[in-house]
């Protein structure tokens, strides 16, 4: 079981560090993809549009080292969801988008044809990251020294 | 004596070891979950302050919208203008020097543009924009659109006008060098520009800000992408460029006929 959970973490974050990463060189352009879907208010725009690309780095080194790997997957699990929520709605009122997803952003004219595909992935996505919700043990893990270490070795020594 | 302990005792030792253990594993349970608050609220706290300060750096980085110095000839903040500032109709062509299908769509647009701006119906503004970077190897779109503001503040609408067209009819391909600087110049100065007054604004970026700024006021305005047509800021729904300039040409006619 294990090991799925480190198959896992090293896809989910690994998209994430490449995705956070290609965004990172231009907030301008994570800016303007970020409106491009037209669901958050204008004064919150830029600030999420800063935000996101660093949040999805941080997200993905710590799921691939395995630190906190619970709280990452819940946290990668809720930008999917809010991903998922964002390409359908732009599938669904018709806008011609890409999805920004590694950069870019903006219009697309073949955006209709690329949002079932977009979605299909952050839905696996999403699933691999609600499995290291329910399971976050997994070999190669960060945690498995700072969480799930045994208490203090020394004294069960002296106890024994 | 010791090997015919009583059962009592017996009882009592087992029972005594059964509470040491259990000592023992409460404590270990409760420094692992002390522990875990700890590790928690340490790497969470860490992130927070990671998350903020990149958003403040990003936020320093992202310059669209600070004081910039406007091309004098420019039209609603950011177009360069061709038929009169009267005129009945105004159709906006937002387009980046870098877009192919706006090359695409100006090749087959252009001409008809300027019948309709001779005519005095129609004001057209070219409202260029500067996202496509990246699709070339020398900031060509915002190099391309700072050369089209130097040629515009220096000689005016109707030069700057046909440089943009120039610029267009020898569009680069994308992922290569873009044009040069000093092939640039040799175009605008063949357009009708004037060489001295113009070679040290398009090295220096001179009006790199202002490109800048034009770019964020098309993102406000709701535009995703080029080739973005308005006719009295409406926009112009299209599939191809032949369908986008069918489309302009009946929204103008359309407006016309009002």
């Amino acid at each position: 079981m294990g090991w799925i959970g480190l198959a896992a973490r090293l896809v989910v974050g690994g998209v994430w560090l490449v995705a956070g990463a290609l965004k990172l060189p231009d907030p301008a352009a994570s800016v303007r993809a970020v409106r491009a879907y037209q669901l958050l208010p204008e004064p919150i725009v830029p600030t999420v549009g800063y935000a996101l690309p660093v949040l999805e780095v941080l997200v993905g080194i710590c799921l691939l080292v395995g630190v906190l790997v619970r709280v990452n997957g819940a946290l990668s699990a809720i930008l999917f969801v809010a991903f998922i929520i964002g390409i359908a709605s732009a599938w669904a009122r018709g806008l011609q988008i890409d999805c920004g997803c590694f950069g870019g952003g903006g219009y697309d004219a073949n955006a209709q044809e690329k949002y079932p595909l977009e979605l299909a992935r952050d839905f696996g996505l999403l699933f691999a990251s609600v499995w290291l919700v329910r399971r976050p043990r997994s070999p190669f893990a960060l945690d498995n020294r700072l969480l799930y270490a045994p208490t203090d070795p020394a004294r069960r020594g002296d106890q024994s | 004596m010791s090997k015919r302990q009583s059962n009592a005792t017996k009882q009592a030792n087992l029972q005594r070891a059964s509470e040491r253990a259990a000592i023992r594993a409460e404590q270990e349970a409760k420094e692992r979950r002390t522990r875990a608050f700890l590790v928690t609220g340490t790497v969470a706290a860490v992130l927070v302050v990671v998350v903020a300060l990149v958003v403040g750096f990003q936020a320093s980085r992202d310059t669209t919208g600070r004081a910039a110095t406007s091309p004098a000839g420019a039209v609603d903040g950011y177009a360069l203008p061709i038929g009169q500032d009267d005129a009945p109709v105004v159709v906006t062509v937002y387009e980046d020097m870098m877009c192919p299908f706006c090359g695409l769509f100006e090749s087959i647009s252009s001409e008809r543009m300027k019948e309709y701006a001779e005519s005095g119906d129609v004001q057209v503004r070219y409202h260029v924009v500067s996202f496509l970077d990246r699709a070339s190897e020398t900031r060509y779109s915002t190099r391309a659109a700072n050369a089209i503001a130097v040629v515009l503040d220096t000689a005016g609408p109707e030069v700057a006008v046909a440089f943009h067209d120039a610029l267009f009819a020898n569009q680069p391909p994308e992922g290569g060098p873009g044009l040069p600087d000093e092939q640039m110049i040799e175009m605008a100065v063949e357009a009708g520009a004037d060489r001295a007054a113009i070679e040290g604004p398009i090295a220096d970026l001179a009006f790199e800000q202002w490109v800048v700024n034009s770019t964020g006021e098309w993102s406000d305005r709701g535009f995703t992408g080029t080739p973005t047509v308005t006719v009295n800021d409406e926009k112009v729904e299209f599939t191809s460029a032949e369908d986008l300039l069918a489309g302009t040409e009946a929204a103008i006619d359309e407006a016309l006929a009002d």
